[in-house]
């Protein structure tokens, strides 16, 4: 075995001599004819008989290159120079094909690995299957929830948590903010994503720990003042610092000591965004779940009112998830009203149920619908990609008819042309797919910034092979669809003179009528869809916000408070301070920064007694707490009374401040000024003191809703809050004055979340943004491959047909009538196409509904649209080929015959 | 002309290895040979001849140099390497145990001429 592999390697590389066979052969040859002649024969006749004898040299020759090494490397070669070579001779099809499928394999790549990252994969723990969710049907009467399904009181935890056999552990987790967190690591105060989560959490979900430990129960019970950072913050914050372990991270002014780094991937549980740091279970008020300030000076532990947790438990050992709930089901109805009192008479009990937790929570909700639709489309357009090489390619064999007869002709076998064709299409294919895969990268990275997806989206083995499986079956496509046509010719082809008569079966370009028709069905749809999403972003855009947003400018403060007083003179201090800045028209604070999706949400009372509403519509009442000169500063018209003022204080009378929706629904045709109201607990109230125009405060899509404002130096607690200011000239440009002004106050806060106020509106309509103009990009996109796909057939028959043609001319057609007979051809199948695709548009307009907004499904203006782009492109792409099928000169077709 | 008999899968490479061993020579002269020496039954063209050449040579077995023929003309004369020897050697002992194996199962074994 040695020996025979080092022979052929010395073999490899010291080639035998290209002549050295046929001196061989011609030697035997002669030896030959002299035993020939020496038995009797006449020179000549010996010659004769030889040659005779001796046979075909070719095959002779064949069968030693085949024996030797590297010989399948050289065919291979051969066939790949062969194949370069052809594609170097038609330039402009080799970039339209690469160009084709880097876009349409490259976007698909994106669009799947974001699905991937977001959807399909699991969460990075171990044995995601056996994690669940705990979910509750509803909170009970009197509680205040994050999420009325998916939130906790603590005494619910901790009940579950020691009583619990069907879950082992059930974990807890909770942000320390609604959003970021002030951290401070060395000097510069910065914010990050922060949970605090019980002390199984780490070796409930089995996440590794590569460095350091996470937490114990000890940890738990103790409040232990450490923590351990993600991999991901670790790289990024601490470039990858091994000393990082036993540092200090200050979390909102606490000192936390870090004692772990997560194991790369795991960016907590927490959906549509990734954690940076995780600490236990606190119980001081700087670290209140949240981020929000005590309520009647409890924390989230002591207050069963307050439903602020998520929970996640892992399924005990051969324990059904149905079981779990069996025996948890009393442990929880019963932990429900630890501190409420009993349930009122015909009160629905809260019902818990687990949910699978195998992937990321939160981002099946925000994204699973416009991440399928988006797949489906970029699938689509894949479809046609791939349609529109196979068609580019067919034209391309077919005008190669007359090479393959010849090369039949001359011994090539089927096989050896399959090989030559699959060659042709590997090199394609590895060319446009490492193109495709390049861009992919940038893609995806792209679509995950617009998005504002955080977790890692880098590709993992699940997309390579989603890619590799396109590549190979694009291979196979390209490899096989044109053998047929190039096969068609037979050997018999190569011996007709003529290219023009040749080349006149009609039959062989209805395959490439159905493709293009098929085509341009797709590309309605795909137009259809992209046009009732522009039409979306359109109304999104042009929403009226209700308020002046340019101008304003917002961030976030998060301040040390021991005491309500101390925190309403802090930020007292703080609008003083900002007012005086140059540049600056007014200044106010809010609890929820308005266009961020926040809003408090309750029922509330009016004039003491919870108001009566005509049949059975919401009593939900959004509301906000604000500083003095709030509706001033945001610019919304107040209709009757007055604006917060600063002379609102602890000591003056309570008021509070409603929109028209609120006085049209719970106090229709009266003066609301003068009325009172509060939250429904009736422990808080407030005289109405002004009446403003509706606008928006959570997003830009939604619908007018009832409103209220408390004056926040009234109310009994006072947390974190928005600064907005109205300023004058570029609105980023107060931030550096408006930070130092901040940290004279405490040198610990960050801003938190700096930007304009319509930036953070434009936020709540970002997923629409992308999504529409991912769904132009791909319209356009579709237009442009129906458009080369049309152009290439018709062309391609053009050329076929130049000689029937100049027949026609010659006997007396005009030239109109040649021209009417190509865009005939055109016209079928563009109406073919529609017919086929307005009704496919439908059904995926129906399934769109819930995208959009203020658009029909049926939308006449996206269906005209679509409708008249496909005909102005098939128009387009159809009057090159005619004008040139129009410009034959008869007697120069007749002649080339 | 005497009816070429087909050579068993194989068979040519022992032929050509065995025809060697004896001294090197050129592909005119190992077809000469084997003809020779099978009295005309063992006809090799030089189709079959060169192939298996090559392959012999690609495998280590035989080595081939440039060299002058008996009139003086330039001719590649191929001789055994050790490889090829002991090649050789193993191939023959099949072929012994090959051939008395069907020799006993057609019934002329050592039996029948003992």
């Amino acid at each position: 075995m040695m020996t025979e592999f080092l022979t052929r390697l010395r073999f490899f590389i010291f080639r035998k001599k290209c002549g050295d066979l046929d001196d061989e052969l011609q030697f035997h040859l002669e030896q030959l004819i002299s035993a020939k002649e020496a038995a009797g024969l006449t020179a000549a006749e010996a010659r004769r008989q030889a040659l005779i004898e001796f046979g075909g040299l070719e095959r002779t020759r064949e069968q030693c290159a085949e024996q030797g090494p590297g010989w399948w490397i050289d065919t291979v070669l051969r066939d790949a120079r062969y194949a370069l070579r052809a594609f170097g001779r038609n330039p402009l099809f080799t970039v339209a094909v690469l160009a084709t499928l880097t876009l349409a394999i490259g976007a698909t790549t994106a669009v799947f690995s974001v699905m991937n990252a977001v959807l399909l994969r699991s969460l990075p723990v171990a044995d995601p299957d056996r994690l669940v969710y705990l979910r509750t049907s509803n909170p009970p009467r009197g509680t205040g929830t994050i999420d009325s399904n998916q939130t906790f009181s603590y005494s619910v935890y901790d009940a579950l948590r020691r009583q619990s056999r069907g879950l082992s552990p059930v974990m807890a987790y909770v942000p320390l903010s609604g959003s970021k967190v002030a951290v401070r690591y060395g000097e510069q105060p910065e914010e990050a994503e922060g949970d605090m989560v019980s002390g199984t959490f780490f070796s409930g979900l089995g996440v590794n720990l590569p460095r350091g430990r996470g937490f114990s129960e000890e940890d738990e019970t103790k409040h232990a003042p450490i923590a351990v950072i993600s991999y991901n913050y670790w790289t990024r914050r601490f470039a990858a610092d091994p000393d990082v372990l036993g540092k200090t991270l200050y979390v909102s002014g606490v000192a936390m000591t870090i004692v772990g780094v997560t194991a790369e991937g795991f960016e907590g549980v927490e959906g549509g965004g990734s954690t940076d740091f995780w600490i236990p279970l606190q119980n001081r008020r700087e670290l209140n779940a949240w981020g929000n300030p005590p309520e009647d000076g409890k924390l989230y532990i002591a207050d069963s009112t307050w439903w602020c947790l998520r929970m996640i438990g892992r399924l005990a050992p051969s324990v059904t998830r149905a079981q779990a709930v069996a025996q948890l089901q009393p442990v929880f109805q019963t932990a429900a009203y630890v501190g409420l009192g009993s349930p009122m008479e015909g009160e629905k009990p809260p019902v818990l149920s687990l949910a699978d937790a195998k992937s990321f929570p939160g981002y099946e909700q925000q994204f699973g619908n416009p991440l399928r639709m988006l797949m489906a489309m970029v699938g689509l357009v894949l479809l046609m990609a791939l349609a529109n090489v196979v068609l580019l390619l067919m034209a391309r064999n077919a005008a190669r008819q007359r090479e393959f007869s010849v090369r039949q002709a001359l011994g090539a076998g089927r096989g050896e042309l399959l090989r030559q064709l699959l060659t042709e299409s590997l090199i394609l294919v590895t060319a446009g797919g490492a193109l495709a895969w390049g861009f992919a990268e940038v893609a995806t990275r792209l679509l995950g910034r617009w998005a504002e997806i955080e977790s890692s989206l880098a590709p993992d083995r699940t997309v390579l092979l989603f890619s590799l499986g396109v590549l190979v079956f694009a291979g196979l496509l390209f490899g096989l669809a044109p053998l047929p046509v190039a096969l068609a010719g037979g050997v018999e082809m190569a011996l007709k003179t003529s290219a023009a008569t040749s080349n006149t079966d009609a039959g062989k370009s209805r395959t490439a009528r159905i493709i293009v028709a098929l085509q341009m069905a797709l590309c309605v749809v795909l137009l259809v869809g992209a046009g009732l999403l522009i039409h979306t972003l359109r109304n999104l855009e042009n929403t009226p916000l209700g308020m002046r947003i340019d101008g304003l400018v917002v961030f976030g403060v998060k301040p040390n408070i021991p005491s309500i007083p101390e925190g309403v003179a802090f930020y007292q201090n703080l609008m003083n301070k900002l007012r005086v800045l140059p540049g600056v028209e007014s200044v106010t604070i809010m609890e929820e920064r308005i266009g961020s999706w926040w809003s408090n949400n309750s029922d509330m009372e009016v004039d003491g007694r919870l108001p009566e509403v005509a049949n059975g519509a919401s009593r939900t009442v959004r509301s906000n707490v604000a500083g003095p000169d709030f509706f001033r500063t945001l610019g919304v018209p107040v209709l009757a009374g007055r604006d917060f003022t600063d002379s609102d204080t602890a000591k003056s009378p309570h008021v509070g401040i409603i929109n028209e929706q609120f006085a049209k629904r719970f106090l229709p045709n009266q003066n609301p000024l003068g009325h009172t109201i509060g939250p429904d607990n009736g422990q808080y109230t407030m005289t109405i003191v002004g009446v403003v125009k509706d606008h928006k405060y959570r997003s830009i899509d939604e619908e007018p809703i009832p409103m209220a404002w408390y004056m926040y130096a009234q109310i009994p607690m006072v947390g974190p809050m928005h600064v907005e200011m109205r300023v004058h000239g570029e609105p980023l440009a107060i931030l550096p004055s408006a930070r130092k002004a901040v940290q004279q106050l405490d040198p610990n806060l960050p801003l938190i979340r700096p930007m304009t106020q319509r930036e953070q509106f434009d936020t709540t309509i970002s997923q629409h943004v992308l999504f529409a103009r991912l769904a132009g990009s791909f319209g356009l996109l579709a237009v442009l491959l129906v458009a080369t796909g049309l152009y290439g057939t018709l062309a391609y028959r053009v050329n076929m047909r130049t000689a029937e043609i100049g027949v026609r001319m010659a006997v007396g057609a005009r030239r109109p009538q040649v021209v009417w007979m190509i865009l005939k051809d055109s016209l079928w199948l563009t109406t073919g196409g529609m017919a086929l695709g307005i009704p496919l548009a439908m059904l995926v307009g129906r399934a769109l509904t819930s995208s959009l907004y203020g658009v029909e499904p049926l939308d006449a203006f996206s269906y005209l649209l679509a409708v008249a782009g496909v005909a102005v492109v098939a128009l387009a792409a159809s009057a090159l080929p005619a004008g040139r099928a129009a410009s034959v000169d008869p007697m120069r077709a007749l002649r080339t015959e | 002309m005497p009816t070429s008999t087909d050579l068993l899968q194989g068979t040519l490479d022992l032929l050509i290895l065995q025809t060697l061993a004896l001294g090197p020579m050129h592909g005119w002269g190992v077809a000469q040979r084997i003809q020779q020496v099978s009295k005309d039954v063992l006809q090799i063209g030089q189709g079959s001849l060169y192939p298996a050449l090559h392959r012999l040579e690609y495998k280590g077995w035989i080595r081939s140099d440039w060299g002058s023929s008996e009139n003086n003309r330039r001719a590649k004369f191929y001789r055994l390497t050790a490889a090829g020897r002991k090649q050789l050697e193993t191939e023959l002992a099949t072929w012994d145990r090959l051939s008395d194996a069907i020799a006993l199962v057609l019934g002329r074994g050592a039996e029948a001429s003992s």
